[in-house]
């Protein structure tokens, strides 16, 4: 395929694997190393490709505008991401409508609870403290509602949600939940060059109390949610031996959020001049 | 125009094997987006320089962005380029 030219491809070597052009035999020697867990766990390998993608010498350019954000960047990040949480619930029900185990069941429940439901009024959901954010820095939840998702969003929702319609569960389980590294603080302490933001921002007065509320929660939420569920995917993937399934389609979520996280600067540049 | 001796004029790979002509010249590109993403640099170039071609450009960086340097007969243009995923110009700033 690289010789072909095919851009999908020759931009995943690239990116990943090597930018010179190798025989059959080295090449296949480098994509055993890349994907190889070696004496360590899948889990270890997982963070790894997510650091290297997102963390790495050259962070996401989203993660780098919320160090210290903009009105701009975290109305971006309003609009899109109320797709992308409305995504969440239907993903997390397939994969919970899909399996059997009940610890896979208890942990997406309490998932979609803490994202999308809520518990109560002393306890927000974290859609509701996205659209309180927006509120505070003037868009109503209503203007955000009628907001379609701009086109990297809309194909990121689609790849998300035939993955979890049509793929394996844990693979599902995968590509959903390891997304959630990207608010895990524990990275920093795992090779990362940067946090998702400063947390000294939690202290900024520029700041609204509502965007602190909502940073705050996938703050303290996200090394749990993330966590627990690849401890899972590490179990029943070697269950179900479909280790490489998952490693492949993890890969496939991350290329697309990365797109997705993109999408979030490309709407914030709407709200720069207002 | 001088592109680089080995490898794609944007990102240096040597995998694949696409051609374009862009300014008169058949240039090597590893895929036809970084083709893409090259015609567009040279055009954005031309036209906020006013500059009827551009004799070299050059670069550092990876794709999250790109330091680059134009050259034309002689004077140099400094900015700072990203790409989306379709080979567009995402994001173009000017350097001192
Ligand atoms: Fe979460
Ligand atoms: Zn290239």
């Amino acid at each position: 395929m690289a010789g072909r030219s095919d851009a999908g491809h020759v931009m995943w070597l690239n990116r990943n694997i090597t930018k010179d052009r190798s025989d059959r035999r080295t090449l296949s020697r480098l994509l055993a190393d890349f994907f190889n867990l070696g004496s360590g766990s899948l889990e270890g390998w997982v963070k790894r490709r997510f650091i290297e993608k997102f963390y790495g010498s050259s962070p996401h350019p989203f993660v780098l505008s919320l160090q210290n954000p903009s009105r701009a960047v975290l109305l971006g990040y309003v609009v899109e991401h109320q797709h992308f949480l409305r995504q969440w619930v239907r993903s997390c029900s397939y994969i919970m409508a899909r399996t059997d185990e009940m610890d896979v069941v208890s942990y997406e429940l309490d998932n979609i609870n803490t994202e999308y439901g809520g518990v109560g009024t002393g306890q927000p959901s974290h859609y509701e403290l996205l659209l309180r954010m927006g509120e505070s820095l003037g868009l109503d939840r209503k203007e955000v509602f009628r907001m379609a998702p701009l086109a990297n969003t809309r194909e990121a929702i689609r790849v998300w949600d035939s993955i979890c319609r049509d793929d394996h569960w844990v693979e599902g389980m995968a590509a959903m939940h390891g997304l959630e590294l990207i608010a895990n603080r524990r990275l920093k302490g795992e090779g990362a060059s940067i946090g998702y933001f400063d947390p000294a921002i939690l202290k900024n007065e520029e700041i609204s109390d509502q965007a602190k509320a909502f940073l705050r929660e996938g703050y303290e939420a996200d090394v749990g949610h993330s966590e627990q569920a690849l401890g899972l995917v590490e179990k029943y993937s070697r269950l179900y031996g479909n280790v490489d399934d998952v490693q492949a389609t993890f890969l496939r979520s991350i290329y697309y959020f990365d797109l997705y996280l993109m999408a979030r600067l490309e709407r914030s540049r709407q709200f720069e001049s207002s | 125009m001088k592109v680089p001796e080995k490898g794609c004029a944007i990102c240096q790979a040597t995998w694949g094997d696409y051609w374009e002509e862009i300014e008169g010249q058949r240039m090597f590109f590893c895929c036809d987006i970084c083709a893409i993403e090259f015609r567009n640099m040279i055009d954005e170039v031309k036209k906020r320089k006013g500059w009827k071609t551009v004799d070299e450009i050059k670069m550092t960086g990876n794709y999250r962005g790109r330091e680059c340097t134009a050259l034309y007969q002689g004077k140099k243009y400094g900015f700072n380029i990203r790409f989306d995923s379709k080979g567009g110009i995402d994001l173009f700033t000017e350097r001192a």
